[in-house]
């Protein structure tokens, strides 16, 4: 199996475009959460909360690029952009066939559906169809527009599943340029708010509904008073690349990617539950070839719902037990779904870089169903060397990936 | 409605829908190679089009000999003196 390295970041989120606006927001302790007004419309609905992020500068995306791209894919296309400065790399010089990209999402462009189905169920005209929605509304639709814009002619593809897609496709795109089948690969998910989004949480008592008046009080992962996930987008996007290959080209390497899982839980479909996720990160432990003992941070999924956060922390304290630092960003960002994983990678990547763990935003009062962990409840200074980060999703899927620091060329 | 009309209408319809500037939108440019139009651009022509004059014309057999901006300000003369 060849080594898989990182060597290129992008992100776009709530808390604004670029690496940099992340941990600039995530270090100065800000929510991106804020009051839904535009969603009072919909009856049924409980939850108002949710963490926007800004689209800007679309246009300088060519017209003939953009008329596919929904929101999601946009955030896609300028989050890889900045991912594949960060890495230096010029396309033109990479062997077409051995570069491409695996972005993920829930759906594509939950906007554009919507649009789609008005067009369809009550204008009942396909005159009105502009020629380009379908490919916005394509469950493939972030990695085929990416792969579009920036001329990428290898692997292609989409991995869709929910808020794991995103780690899915990092963790896929390790196991492709493992292979040797590949030797670059753009990586990472997209996802965008819409009152369908956030609603398919809210028909299953998944968001959160307590703090519509007071909404940067809320996700709360791991806390007594959490009472659901909030929605984010954005998109992250990481460029992997075969060890030897970065190696040749001399690029900054921010992490090698060592282990990854994914499976199934087979036992329920929207409740996660700890006995799949212990397997889950065993695995990847397994596959990394280390030892619990050897991870030195844990970016949970954690979304905030009561029944998630609690089957995680007894997943992590049967695994870890109560050593291994644990923390979650959602507090800071809501849960950006498909893009999670992907966007909470990148920014562990930058904590292990700094050296310091920032901890659970709006985690005041660790709930009793989540002890038995090492919650971090402000910022930490530490030699981090190796992450392990977690995402899952609806259908009963759970991910994890271990990262570790670069060490000096063997 | 007058020929200036006609053209007048049609080029918003550029500027709107393909973002072609202005200056761009001469009579004789081709909609293809001097415009940069593409075949799924021309679904969204006939569908601006349509709206912009009220007109059905997706199924006219003389769209597909549209090649210039002079073209479509004829074919649409043409339909709408048809439809007088």
């Amino acid at each position: 199996m060849k080594r898989v390295v990182i060597t290129g970041a992008g992100v776009i989120s709530p808390l604004g475009t670029g690496v940099d606006s992340l941990m600039e927001g995530i270090s100065s302790g800000k929510s991106a959460v804020r009051y839904m007004e535009e969603w009072a419309g919909y009856c049924g609905m409980n939850s108002h909360v949710a963490a926007p992020a800004e689209l800007k500068d679309e246009k300088k995306i060519p017209r003939q690029n953009r008329r596919s791209m929904g929101r999601m894919s946009m955030f896609a296309a300028q989050a890889a952009e900045q991912a594949l400065a960060d890495s230096e790399i010029n396309v033109s010089q990479i062997q077409p066939e051995r570069m491409g990209c695996i972005i993920g999402s829930t759906t594509g462009s939950a906007i554009s559906i919507s649009k789609a189905f008005e067009i369809m169920l009550f204008q009942k005209d396909l005159s009105l169809m502009p020629s380009s929605l379908f490919f916005q509304c394509m469950s493939h639709s972030a990695t085929m527009n990416v792969a579009q814009y920036l001329g990428l002619t290898g692997y292609v593809m989409a991995t869709s599943a929910a808020c794991a897609s995103s780690l899915q496709a990092i963790g896929t795109g390790y196991e492709i340029i493992g292979s040797g089948r590949q030797d670059v690969l753009l990586c990472g998910g997209a996802e965008e708010l819409h009152p369908s989004v956030t609603g398919s949480f809210d028909v299953v008592f998944a968001t959160s509904v307590k703090y519509n008046q007071t909404p940067q009080k809320t996700p709360r992962p791991f806390d007594k008073d959490r009472d659901g996930l909030v929605c984010g987008e954005g998109s992250g996007i990481v460029v992997l690349e075969e060890y030897e290959h970065a190696l040749r080209r001399n690029a900054k390497i921010y992490a090698e990617i060592t282990g990854y899982n994914t499976c199934g839980s087979g036992s329920h479909i929207s409740q996660s539950e700890d006995k799949s996720i212990v397997q889950c990160m065993r695995e990847t432990l397994k596959s990394a070839q280390i030892t619990h003992e050897e991870i030195d941070y844990i970016n949970a999924h954690a979304t905030g719902t009561i029944q998630g956060d609690k089957e995680e922390a007894v997943a992590i304290g049967r695994v870890f037990g109560s050593g291994t630092p644990v923390s979650c960003l959602k507090g800071h960002i809501g849960h950006t779904l498909g893009a999670s994983g992907a966007i909470e990678l990148i920014a562990s990547l930058r904590m292990m870089e700094e050296g310091i763990i920032y901890p659970t935003f709006n985690l005041d009062e660790i709930a009793p169903d989540c002890e038995g962990v090492n919650h971090v409840l402000k910022p930490v200074k530490k030699e981090i060397n190796t992450i392990l980060k977690n995402c899952f999703a609806f259908g009963g899927i759970n991910a994890s990936l271990v990262c570790r620091k670069p060490g000096k060329p063997e | 409605m007058n020929e200036q009309e006609i053209m007048d209408i049609t080029n918003r319809v550029f500027e709107e829908s393909f973002e072609i500037e202005k200056e761009r939108l001469k009579p004789e440019a081709h909609i293809f190679t001097d415009l940069g139009l593409d075949s799924l651009d021309v679904v969204d022509l006939v569908a601006a089009l349509q709206k912009s004059f009220g007109v059905n014309i997706r199924s006219e057999e003389k769209i597909r000999n549209i090649r210039t901006l002079q073209d479509i300000y004829e074919f649409i003369s043409s339909i709408k003196k048809e439809g007088q």
